[in-house]
């Protein structure tokens, strides 16, 4: 193993706190969310040479997130599965300590919200991104971006009782 | 003027130029309903990034941290094969820089499966070895334990030590405290100094089934890193720095 990919894989592994609360602002339960990071880790090594030099890895990252649970959620409609909800009581990996009441009804507006109007609110308000990253990694003009951001905020305020 | 909902958002979200920032800011002074919405779009964003802030300071999964090193790098035993889960291995002292500190955030992403949370330990020690006697009502490091405290360096000692040193700070109240795994003990633990004594500030027992107390060495259990933590002022002390401490007695 070459030290340069022990750094690579050394900066990974600082990244998988922010990966793991992203690919949980997308999932309703940690499980989904930890197999969307697993994969989304993994995808990242087989295509390491598509990282430009100079290019954040954060980002690069975060855009294959983006990608593989785009892709994941194609998959699961097309064999008709639906993700287990937050309060599965009978799901193992659910941890009842990190069921915060705010967590919970959080993750159930979010739930709620079209795919692209969920991918900006969890890039901008929860990842704390920029409107031109969160428009690079999800790879769309600023003006959509922006857009998609304001339907996405009325929605959750709709849902969280906050019109 | 009337502002439409997306400038006030990218207001709220500090994204608009220093002028359109100021010309809001001035329009907000005059109106409290633009006040209010503007309001709005910071409530929602903390609570929804209060919500899921949590998420950043779990321990994370084995099976992601192996995953995240890379296909080639030396597989650890797969998640399978480790039912206790949520374990963490502390990078081995030869994947860091001489002399680097091990830095507090590293020790915070552990959790260990070897150990038996919230088992006391002292009387498994008590009970199979002379480790441990009872000073003044404290419970104090003695023999080989003891010993180990003293003089052994963390960045220099067997793999095969019977009793090995984990990380070693000082504490809030000045003294030096020493994490410890004793292989002839099961039981792993915290140490501080107390005058010419180790102190056991906190012990628990260690399951050396469970992988062998080695691995235990560069692991921490979350209440054993509770322990410390609670007690750690600055940084742990670097190879260096624990060599000087030590050459002092820990005084």
């Amino acid at each position: 193993m070459t030290s340069a990919s022990e750094e690579i894989g050394e900066r990974i592994v600082e990244l998988l706190p922010r990966l793991r609360r992203f690919a949980r602002s997308l999932s309703r339960n940690q499980h989904d969310a930890d197999d969307l990071v697993q994969s989304v880790v993994e995808r990242a090594w087989r295509n390491l040479a598509q990282l430009k030099p100079g290019a954040s890895l954060h980002s690069w990252m975060f855009g294959i997130m983006k990608n593989a649970w785009i892709d994941d959620r194609r998959a699961r409609g097309r064999r008709g599965e639906v993700a287990l909800p937050d309060d599965s009581g009978d799901h193992p990996a659910v941890n009842p300590t990190d069921m915060n009441a705010n967590l919970w009804s959080v993750s159930e507006a979010m739930d709620k919200l079209p795919e692209e109007q969920r991918l900006a609110i969890a890039l901008v308000l929860v990842e704390g991104m920029s409107y031109k990253e969160a428009s690079d990694v999800l790879e769309i003009p600023m003006g959509t971006l922006t857009s998609r951001l304001a339907r996405g905020r009325a929605a959750l305020a709709a849902a969280l009782g906050e019109t | 003027m009337t502002y439409d909902e997306e400038t006030l958002m990218a207001y709220a979200d500090g994204e608009l130029d220093a002028a359109s920032r100021a010309e809001i800011a001035a329009a907000i002074e005059q109106d409290p309903e633009l006040a209010g919405r503007v309001a709005k779009h910071r409530a929602l964003r903390t609570e929804v990034a209060g919500a899921l802030s949590s998420v950043i300071d779990q321990s994370v999964p084995e099976r992601l941290r192996a995953a995240a090193r890379g296909p080639l790098s030396a597989a650890p035993p797969a998640p399978e094969a480790r039912p206790r889960g949520n374990v963490v291995q502390f990078p081995s002292r030869g994947s860091h820089a001489p002399g680097a500190p091990w830095r507090a955030r590293e020790w915070t992403a552990m959790a260990a499966s070897l150990v038996l949370g919230g088992l006391i330990g002292w009387h498994f020690m008590a009970r199979s070895t002379g480790d441990v006697t009872s000073r003044g009502g404290a419970l104090v490091a003695r023999g080989e334990l003891a010993e180990a405290l003293d003089k052994q360096l963390a960045s220099d000692q067997a793999n095969d030590a019977s009793v090995r040193i984990g990380l070693s700070f000082k504490s809030k109240d000045g003294s030096y405290c020493r994490s410890f795994v004793s292989r002839a003990s099961s039981a792993a633990g915290l140490a501080c100094r107390k005058d010419s004594d180790w102190q056991l500030a906190f012990t628990e027992a260690i399951d050396p089934e469970a992988g062998g107390v080695r691995q235990a060495a560069s692991e921490l259990s979350p209440s054993l890193l509770k322990a410390v933590e609670a007690r750690m002022a600055g940084d742990t002390l670097d190879a260096n720095g624990e060599r000087t401490a030590r050459d002092a007695a820990w005084q």
